[in-house]
């Protein structure tokens, strides 16, 4: 496994080296402001970054699919996948490097925000609570790693880059609605549905419950599909 | 030490590579031969652990690449044909990052770069942005890639694809040099490349080897219907050139005679073509021509080139259908 943490690093590092990580950065903390403004910063509202942390998960929409997308996509189209495939790396550290840089990646794009706790904390009468604001960050974090593991998916399976973002778009989009789903769907599907629904956990996360079924979920989910990388690309050898 | 063992590959209904079989030994460069479609890049990437053999086993060094695939993979330096590489990163960083997946210790990666970095010939651009050198020196880096922790297989495909003739020659160089202690494979499609470089060819077709062996043997071997003589002689006022061509006429195996060109004075060129499965008619033709009274300046077999050898194994292939579901490449 210590060559998925050399390849994490490399995948890391070819974030900053190109714009495009840059422009996923900037993305991201312009929509974060946007809604910070207009959610967090109204006057007479108590001090609390709980909507802004409820709304995390459209907020990671348009960036994490521009994150992953090039993981695996981008070396299969430039043939790059070919040196990595013949190197004694196993698919599984491949994709958990890939899993890894791209994570750190998230994680790195998440530290500018702390500005904004920060501004609650320097300007607002009482004090916000410290609680809701780590499992905030945690449920970003989380969300993050379960919506980079779907689009590492998507992206192990095409060498189209845009294609890929596409696809991770609309998969994410679909986990999003499958509270709405739930609703409508026959009693048996709905409760199957309503226990894969993301927005009720991050919502019990941003009020600041830390629910270990929550933790599990993401941590499960997230590695259920870095497994299923590791064989998709495991698969493409024996194909 | 590399043993193929009866690999087959299919692509959906593609049958790309058949049963394709054979050994190779260290100290030795054999080239792979084929036109596009035959097999050949399939073959290579079974043989690197890139694909697994549908049926049939790869050995590199004893390891199994379907059992062992990292250890197997560990042992071979794989130089994949257009040479990709992540053009944000400096070459020597490159070869660092690669070094590291092959499991070296730092003081052990750095030797190893400053190492490969100066046999490739790649000096002061090691420092600079892979993206931003030309060509061939991204075939250098890698080329220096695949010797980084130096195997006793080397996997070549193309090396010298897209490099100017002095690097073409500096590259061979090192490739005959770098194969004194190792098992070489190296795939070409530039035919007087290989006749140049390899001790033995290996010649593939609709995913099937068609002809194995030197150079030379794979040429005389598949083209002994056309054995080839050239006879130059003086024929002068004494000889009758009727009664030369007659008892050359009637040496075993000979098949036809042909004057060659205009005369030059008293001298006279004639080419001599055999039948098939015939032996060497040197001596019989220069015995006739003596004989008869005629001085021979020169008499020579015609080498076939390989280029010969080739498009005529592939005609024979054509004429078998050999070719048909074998070019399909994923």
């Amino acid at each position: 496994m210590r060559t998925a943490g050399t390849i994490a690093l490399r995948e890391l590092a070819g974030y900053f080296r190109q714009p495009a990580g840059w422009i996923i950065i900037a993305l991201y903390l312009l929509l974060c402001g946007v809604v910070f403004i207009t959610s967090v910063l109204v006057p007479g509202r108590a001090a609390s970054l709980r909507d802004f942390f409820a709304l995390s998960g459209w907020l990671l929409l348009p960036v994490v699919p521009a994150i992953s997308m090039r993981l695996i996509a981008d070396e299969l189209r430039s043939g790059t996948i070919e040196q990595l495939l013949t190197s004694p790396v196993s698919s599984l550290s491949l994709v958990v490097g890939k899993y890894l840089g791209g994570l750190g990646f998230i994680g790195a794009m998440l530290i500018p925000t702390i500005i904004y706790p920060a501004l609650l904390f320097a300007y607002s009468s009482p004090s916000p609570s410290v609680g809701p604001m780590l499992t905030g960050y945690l449920c970003l974090l989380l969300l993050g790693s379960v919506y980079l593991a779907l689009g590492l998916l998507v992206s192990c399976l095409t060498s189209n880059a845009t294609l890929a973002f596409m696809v991770t778009l609309f998969a994410m989009l679909g986990v999003l609605f499958l509270p709405m789903a739930a609703e409508v769907a026959p009693p048996r599907l709905a409760s199957v549905l309503a226990g894969f629904s993301i927005g009720p956990r991050v919502v019990d996360f941003s009020r600041g419950a830390l629910d270990t079924a929550h933790l599990l979920f993401f941590i499960l989910v997230s590695s259920w599909l870095i497994l299923a990388c590791a064989a998709v690309m495991e698969v493409r050898r024996w194909r | 030490m590399i043993i193929v063992e009866a690999i087959e590959k299919y692509f959906g209904n593609v049958h790309a590579v058949r049963g394709v079989s054979f050994e190779l030994a260290p100290g030795q460069i054999t080239g792979l031969l084929g036109p596009n479609g035959a097999g050949k890049t399939t073959t290579i990437r079974m043989i690197v652990g890139y694909y697994m053999p549908d049926r049939g086993r790869v050995l590199i060094e004893g390891k199994d690449t379907r059992t062992a695939g990292a250890a197997a993979r560990a042992r071979v330096g794989y130089m994949p044909e257009s040479t990709p590489l992540y053009s944000e990163m400096r070459a020597e960083e490159y070869l660092d990052y690669r070094a590291r997946l092959f499991g070296m210790k730092r003081a052990l990666r750095r030797q190893r770069v400053a190492t490969v970095c100066d046999r490739c010939g790649l000096g002061k651009l090691a420092t600079r942005r892979i993206g931003a050198l030309s060509k061939g020196y991204r075939q250098r880096v890698g080329l220096a890639s695949a010797l980084l922790h130096d195997p006793p297989v080397l996997v070549l495909d193309e090396p010298t694809n897209g490099l100017d003739p002095t690097q073409i020659v500096e590259v061979r160089a090192l490739v005959r040099e770098l194969s004194k202690e190792r098992t070489m494979l190296v795939s070409s499609h530039i035919l007087p490349e290989v006749e140049r470089l390899c001790d033995r060819v290996i010649v593939m077709s609709g995913g099937r080897v068609c002809a194995d062996g030197h150079p030379w043997e794979v040429g005389r071997g598949s083209a002994t219907d056309s054995q080839e003589y050239v006879v130059e002689c003086r024929l002068g006022d004494q000889v009758n050139e009727a009664l030369l061509l007659e008892r050359w006429a009637r040496v075993p195996f000979v098949q036809s005679i042909e004057r060659r060109g205009e005369n030059r004075g008293e001298w006279a060129s004639y080419l001599i073509k055999s039948k098939a499965g015939g032996p060497d008619l040197r001596e019989a033709i220069a015995a006739g021509a003596v004989h008869c009274g005629a001085l021979v300046r020169e008499l020579r077999r015609v080498e076939v080139s390989l280029e010969v050898v080739f498009s005529r194994l592939l005609a024979g292939e054509d004429a078998r259908g050999g070719t048909g579901e074998g070019a399909a490449k994923p």
